[in-house]
């Protein structure tokens, strides 16, 4: 007979609503977080840094809204002629049109598989135009600075200065459900991150080719090379003087431990016949895939993966540099797809994406500045595809979103965004306001594009 | 488990050679007073490992050589004689070179010039110096300045022409340099035009408030965030006052440019300050900081001018590259104390003049808290990962047989290259704190944002390639192959005490700790006493692979 535990009483007892109730206290911390789970799934984050200019990037189609944006953008408009026509499910037809360079992404979206979610960005809570300049509500600080918007939207903490990202709440909150996995739930082919930054678990960087192996190592005892490794790992094991020489050895320590695992795992899963774009995303979300063919060999069950590329700041010559990196995104987004249905695996993959900000309407010449809400692609076999999510608004200079030269205010939070995801990714609802924590100020908890 | 003792003394040793030079300086502008001052004790003499500790702030590597001269010398007289040393330049070599097949080759030459000056420059302050600049007002080869290596070999050569100079002077070099125009899009800025929806852009004007001279937020002297009446820290600007600026830095371009759009321009244009082209500026009024606002109808020259200034008289700058600088010379986590102080030389060198970055150098190297206490467990840094390679290359004579250096992937490999950052932003974060420890006492470790597993595995490689491989003894280098000479360590293969001494005396100022030792000592009986080769490379990998080695006291 299966006896009542401590975690299954508190959830058959309501305790839920209680700790929803109570911001800052995770549910999963004193019940016990969910899982083990049953099933495999995975995040992948593309981050473009620098700001992409997304209202390039979905573009509105009807007549009145594509002159509104013409005419807000001028010598950065895109043609209509060349917009790729799309017709979200949501709407009358083809309302809206992507880059001309983005044809990939129009044909996921047309075949359920990707969705949008528009004029998204870090918020506090809801903010009008008027509420904006009068001050009436809390915003997040140093708006249209890179970094500072990066960080909220990896924090979600709004104005609260924040050392640990969604990401990492989420790898905190399961961290128990998962301790069989072989390697950490979160990690990052693109660096050092806030959003996978974690008070109890620690992210695993490696290259944009998987983990390097140590040279002159071997974990096989009896030889030299297997002696060099121990006498390394007792240097690195050591107890040391000043904070910075310890946190140095834990880096090689986490390294020499990580590296022989995966590297093995990534060699034992089957090829894929997949090609991927040789460009950095391209090599990252290849990577990825093959880390995610070699899932079982690593015992893993929840995943967050952090890619990214850049070049996307295009204060100058943006309608040159514009359709390499739309494309280049759209590319690669759309064979890592096509990777994860060779392995079968597409409908628990979810790939999305974030930037620093959206980029002004309004042009400097030959490009664009720093703003705020842009939108945001999201693509898998779990998303509830071929439609757009939020609102996107009137692209007019001195309309209802403008605070000035066309930034936008988002009219839905990041917070949102992360939420909906990391619900689908099995975060109960109680925890969800610990991995956004400024959720609770919108109305509406999940955005509906992921399917139940 | 380290030998600290040392630490009192050497404080002790700075401190003096400070006073000193206050006294002497007062001595120096008090003119007529007949108080001669008590003549300063006689310091102690400068131990080795306390000069290893200085030379590592104070140079691109320590090194036995100039450990010696720094002992006979003393601190202020090395500080005096390197102030006054002639500057060592990039962009006269790399107009030397034969026109390559395309611009972006030459990169490879201006790392190469960068290794040769930066390895060998007898200016070392400066170099060390400039390459923290570089760290603080970044341009990178990486982006839209891939196809102008003369204008990113010219900037650095600014920033260490200004390294000793004055910070407004440095500002405005910095603003009209073409490398910094096309880096960050000032370059071809234009006054609005309101029916096209153009204004203007707002990149430089941004950047140069956030990273190069006031930050996000008002601050302390001593470094401190100022809080407002509502316990909120007090943004520095706003939108309104990047606009203002924006509008200030409109109408230049590139010198001898055909048009104002013109990208088509002679390779001198790529080291020659950037032209006004007086139509292309904004001639309304402009918004600027602590509610300064510059009048109607100013000419591009005046507004630069007044703009400039206006950051310059910002009392966050002091505070500001106080903290910056020390994080690159001594010390990750200054205490307010210390930035107080060096803040206080940058708003007065004691003769009355603001922005004195020689003095600021002085005061950071020679502040007591410049040398960590036994008692801290946060003084010192990290090293900068280019930096742990250039003091190996330092302390072995590192050289090819082309007499090149021309190791353009460093940052690929070392996750750091010279002006190879990824972004303006440089490559870590003067903000970053790892989870853990460090975070929890909220203290930061700049560095450690780089030193993930992937990057420290590949420098752990490269050092291992470096030392068993790249040395004087293999016979099949190329000729720009970077090579390490390991002969007076293979001469003491077969006495493992005495090889560990020599490679500790070169790398770590004779201090190595008793586990290093020990776990070397173990490889080397394992290895047979006649590979010498493999013996002296062995010692030299498992100390600059050491934790001990990465630490900078």
């Amino acid at each position: 007979m299966k006896t009542l535990n401590r975690r299954d009483f508190l959830r058959t007892s309501g305790a839920a609503a209680l700790f929803a109730a109570t911001p800052g206290l995770a549910y999963s911390q004193v019940v016990g977080g969910p899982g083990p789970f049953t099933d495999y799934k995975a995040l992948v984050c593309v981050f473009l840094f620098g700001g992409n200019d997304s209202y390039n990037m979905l573009v509105p189609y009807t007549t009145a809204e594509y002159n509104a944006y013409a005419a807000s953008r001028q010598n950065l408009a895109l043609l209509h002629t060349d917009l790729l026509p799309i017709a979200p499910a949501s709407s009358a037809g083809e309302d809206f049109g992507l880059h001309p360079a983005m044809a990939a992404t129009q044909s996921l979206f047309n075949a359920g598989n990707a969705a949008f979610v528009t004029n998204v960005g870090p918020l506090v809570e809801p903010t009008t135009r008027d509420q904006y300049f009068n001050g009436s509500v809390t915003l997040p600080p140093q708006l249209f600075s890179h970094n500072d918007q990066q960080d909220q939207w990896a924090s979600l903490r709004g104005n609260v200065p924040s050392k640990t990202g969604w990401a990492g709440r989420i790898a905190d909150l399961i961290r128990s459900g998962v301790a069989e996995q072989q390697m950490a739930t979160n990690a990052s082919l693109f660096g050092t991150n806030l959003f996978q930054s974690a008070d109890e678990t620690v992210a695993y960087v490696m290259g944009p080719n998987g983990p390097l192996q140590f040279e002159g190592f071997s974990t096989t005892p009896g030889g030299i090379l297997y002696e060099q490794r121990q006498a390394f790992l007792r240097i690195v094991n050591e107890t040391y003087d000043s904070i910075y020489e310890r946190g140095f050895a834990e880096v090689q320590r986490r390294a020499i431990d990580a590296a022989d695992t995966v590297s093995a795992a990534i060699e034992n899963a089957p090829p894929l016949s997949t090609a991927f774009p040789q460009s950095q995303l391209g090599t990252q979300l290849q990577t990825v895939a093959r880390l995610i063919a070699s899932r079982d060999d690593l015992q893993m069950q929840r995943q967050v993966f952090f890619v990214a590329t850049g070049g996307f700041d295009s204060h100058d010559d943006q309608n040159e540099n514009q359709p390499g990196l739309l494309g280049g995104v759209s590319d690669a987004i759309a064979a890592f797809y096509d990777a994860t249905v060779e392995l079968g695996i597409q409908d628990s993959v979810t790939t999305f994406t974030q930037s620093d900000f959206g980029r002004t309407l309004t042009s400097n010449g030959d490009g664009t500045d720093h703003a705020w809400g842009g939108n945001q692609l999201v693509v898998g076999g779990a998303v509830a595809g071929g439609d757009l999510y939020g609102s996107y608004p009137l692209l007019e200079i001195g309309g209802p979103e403008d605070v000035g030269g066309g930034r936008m205010i988002p009219s839905t939070s990041a917070d949102q965004y992360a939420a909906t995801l990391a619900r689908w990714f099995g975060i109960p609802d109680a925890d969800l306001d610990v991995v956004a924590p400024n959720l609770g100020n919108f109305a509406q908890r999940d955005l509906g594009f992921m399917l139940p | 488990m380290h030998t600290r003792g040392r630490g009192k003394t050497m404080m002790k040793n700075r401190l003096i050679t400070l006073l000193a030079s206050i006294l002497l300086g007062a001595a120096g502008c008090g003119g007529g007073s007949s108080d001669t001052p008590a003549p300063p004790p006689a310091p102690p003499p400068i131990t080795k490992a306390e000069a290893f500790q200085f030379l590592n702030q104070a140079s691109f590597g320590a090194t036995e050589a100039e450990a010696d001269r720094l002992i006979g010398m003393r601190y202020d007289a090395w500080i005096d004689a390197q102030l006054r040393a002639p500057t060592s330049r990039q962009l006269p070599h790399m107009l030397s070179l034969p026109p390559p097949q395309f611009m972006g080759q030459l990169h490879v030459d201006r790392v190469d010039i960068w290794f040769r000056n930066s390895l060998l420059g007898e200016d070392q302050l400066r170099q060390r110096v400039a390459f923290a600049l570089s760290e603080i007002m970044v341009v990178s080869q990486l982006g839209a300045l891939q196809g102008r290596p003369f204008a990113v070999a010219d900037y650095y050569d600014l920033l260490a022409r200004n390294a000793f100079g004055n910070y407004r002077d440095l500002i405005e070099e910095v603003t009209l340099h073409p490398a910094m125009g096309v880096y960050l899009s000032m370059l071809g800025n234009e006054r609005p035009n309101p029916t096209l929806n153009i204004r203007p852009d707002e990149n430089y004007a941004r950047e140069l408030m956030q990273l190069f001279s006031i930050g996000l937020v008002e601050l302390n002297i001593d470094g401190t965030v100022r809080l407002g009446a509502d316990n909120q820290p007090v943004p520095t600007y706003d939108q309104e006052i990047i606009e203002g600026f924006a509008h200030v830095f409109t109408g230049w371009t590139w010198a001898n440019s055909p048009t104002f759009g013109s990208d088509r321009v002679p390779v001198t244009s790529q080291y020659t300050p950037m032209e006004l082209w007086p139509d292309y500026h904004d001639t309304g009024p402009k918004q600027l900081l602590n509610g300064v606002v510059l009048p109607a109808g100013q000419s591009g020259t005046q507004d630069l001018a007044d703009a400039l200034d206006n950051i310059f008289n910002h009392p966050n700058v002091g505070p500001f590259m106080a903290i910056r600088l020390i994080q690159r010379l001594t010390t990750s986590n200054p205490s307010p104390a210390y930035v107080r102080r060096v803040a206080e030389v940058f708003n007065n060198n004691g003769n009355g003049v603001r922005g004195d970055l020689g003095a600021v150098v002085r005061a950071i190297l020679l502040d007591p808290e410049a040398v960590p206490s036994p008692a801290s467990d946060v003084d010192g840094k990290l090293k900068e990962p280019l930096l742990r390679l250039t003091q190996l290359f330092r302390a072995y004579d590192a050289t090819s047989n082309s007499g090149r250096y021309p190791l353009a992937a460093a940052y690929i490999i070392f996750g750091q290259g010279p002006l190879q950052s990824p972004s303006v932003f440089n490559f870590f974060s003067p903000f970053y704190a790892p989870p853990g420890e460090i975070r929890d006492a909220e203290m930061v470790a700049p560095e450690l944002e780089i030193a993930t597993e992937y990057q420290n595995t590949f420098i752990t490689n490269y050092m291992l390639l470096q030392t068993f491989g790249l040395n004087h003894t293999n016979p099949d280098l190329q000729d720009d192959d970077i090579f390490i000479d390991i002969q007076e360590e293979m001469d003491l293969a077969t006495d493992i005490n005495g090889l560990i001494d020599r490679v500790a005396g070169k790398l770590l100022g004779g201090e190595i700790s008793d586990t290093l030792r020990t776990e070397i000592a173990g490889m080397l009986e394992r290895l047979p006493e006649t590979d010498a080769t493999l013996r002296a490379a062995e010692t030299i990998y498992l100390i600059v692979t050491s934790p001990e080695y990465a630490y900078q006291r």
